[in-house]
């Protein structure tokens, strides 16, 4: 057997178990030998690569909503109550969506900071006579209305506002990112931001409505978070893509 | 962005202890039940990610084309009947996906095989005299493979990630790939062959920068 006759086994069979004849060639040939060694070990170092890597949650989310769009995941129509109101049909329409059911951790963590603003909006109500009784020149009265302002409005106030400013800031920064891609997963992505945002203004509008309801409060602030979070998978997407 | 890397599997997934639970998903997800549809991703989104990071490079594109393999795959899963694995069904997708963008995305047109020249003078494998001996030096280590893993020629690649580094038999990589067991072997040993050359390569590459810094730091010296 010559060398010629070791690489067509080699093609053939691959590298085990090697035939009498190409084992007897190895034992005389030095280039054969160091040539079937380097295989080896190119096989043996492969064999230790990982065979799994585990990939992002959002392939399954984006690959979710493309399978629900196309119908091909049956959704189970939810029954609801024949009194609720329309914005609060819509809204469990919204969340009937798994693509976005799945920020619903971040709710969480936003109703409690919005629990914790009420509880800090509620309890620093200052008395009319106090105020006056500091020698302040603002009328008692005038003061009274601005701070239940501050209560009544809340989309008007400084955490609301500063937030949504915030996040107007970013949004076409971040969408910008991923403009040109014609990624499922960044149009799910942007598809996702725009039902958030349709989401966000429908909590305003119901706010403006109804400003004591503290339940869309909650859900704006929820809105908000997800935006917060789309945005930032934007800019991550965008920053590896480019 | 952060992927969790698993250990080495080198158990085949159509041999999973979990191939009942598997078919009964395939029935339920038949019928559009959405957790078997997450069932069914859960258990081999894990393999063909890494495959398809293996095959493109990069994460996002990873990402895109497994999406687009799983979404082909539940698009056709009512007329699966079992005739083959449901992983390979699976990995012929994820492969046809990858080589077909892979074919618009190639700039220079490349062939998905490419020809590892013989030797000239005796028909064998060209040996490089005096190249560096990879088992002894050590130089095949995790970076280096992966690295040249990337620069094979897709073909080569496909067979080689799913042969050497994911496991499968040549049957079912005939089965994936749509060729013969005699062709998926060739590929691969060609595959094998083209490697080591990268590897040489790169040894070379290395030795030569460490020369050059040598020499100018005894140039330095002076």
């Amino acid at each position: 057997m010559q060398c010629k006759d070791v690489e067509l086994v080699l093609e053939h069979e691959g590298l085990e178990p090697l035939p009498e004849e190409a084992r007897a060639h190895l034992a005389e040939c030095r280039e054969c030998r160091n040539y079937i060694a380097d295989l080896t070990s190119l096989v043996d170092a492969a064999k230790k690569l990982p065979a799994e890597i585990t990939p992002p949650d959002r392939v399954w989310i984006a690959l979710r909503a493309q399978l629900e769009e196309e119908g091909i995941i049956k959704v189970p129509a939810e029954v609801l109550p024949v009194e609720q109101s329309s914005w609060w049909q819509s809204i469990n329409a919204f969340f009937s969506n798994r693509v976005l059911a799945t920020a619903m951790v971040g709710i969480l963590i936003a109703a409690a900071a919005v629990f914790q603003i009420r509880s800090d909006r509620t309890a620093p109500v200052v008395s009319p006579d106090r105020v006056a009784g500091t020698g302040t020149s603002i009328p008692a009265a005038k003061t009274a209305g601005a701070e239940l302002a501050e209560l009544s409005v809340p989309q008007t106030s400084g955490e609301f506002d500063r937030t949504a400013r915030d996040l107007s800031e970013q949004e076409p920064v971040a969408t910008g990112m991923i403009v040109a891609s014609r990624s499922p997963i960044d149009a799910s992505l942007r598809d996702n931001l725009k039902k958030v945002n349709e989401f966000i203004a429908e909590c305003e509008r119901h706010l403006k409505e109804q400003p004591q309801d503290e339940l869309t409060r909650e859900y704006l602030s929820a809105a908000y978070q997800q935006k917060a979070e789309l945005l930032s998978a934007m800019i991550e997407r965008g920053r590896s893509i480019n | 962005m952060s992927t969790a890397v698993s250990s080495p599997n080198r158990v085949n997934a159509t041999q999973s202890p979990k191939s009942a639970t598997e078919a009964e998903a395939i029935r339920l997800a038949q019928a559009g039940d959405a957790a078997s549809f997450e069932h069914l991703y859960q258990l081999h989104s894990r393999r063909v990610y890494a495959l398809c990071l293996r095959m493109v490079g990069n994460p996002p594109d990873a990402e895109d084309l497994m999406q687009e393999a799983f979404l082909q795959l539940f698009r056709k899963i009512g007329t699966f009947r079992g005739e083959s694995a449901f992983s390979t069904w699976l990995h012929r997708m994820t492969v046809n996906v990858v080589l077909m963008r892979l074919r618009k995305k190639t700039l220079p047109a490349a062939s998905l095989e490419e020809t590892t020249e013989p030797d000239e003078e005796t028909g064998g494998p060209r040996k490089d005299i005096g190249a560096p001996d990879l088992r002894l030096s050590g130089a095949v280590d995790r970076v280096n493979l992966e690295r040249s893993i990337e620069k094979l020629p897709p073909g080569y690649r496909t067979v080689f990630v799913l042969h050497d580094v994911q496991g499968f038999e040549h049957n079912e990589i005939a089965g994936i790939m749509g060729c013969s067991v005699g062709n998926s072997k060739s590929q691969l040993h060609k595959a094998r062959t083209r490697l080591r050359e990268l590897l040489q390569e790169d040894l070379r590459d290395q030795a030569r920068t460490e020369r050059h810094a040598a020499k100018t730091q005894a140039g330095l010296g002076d």
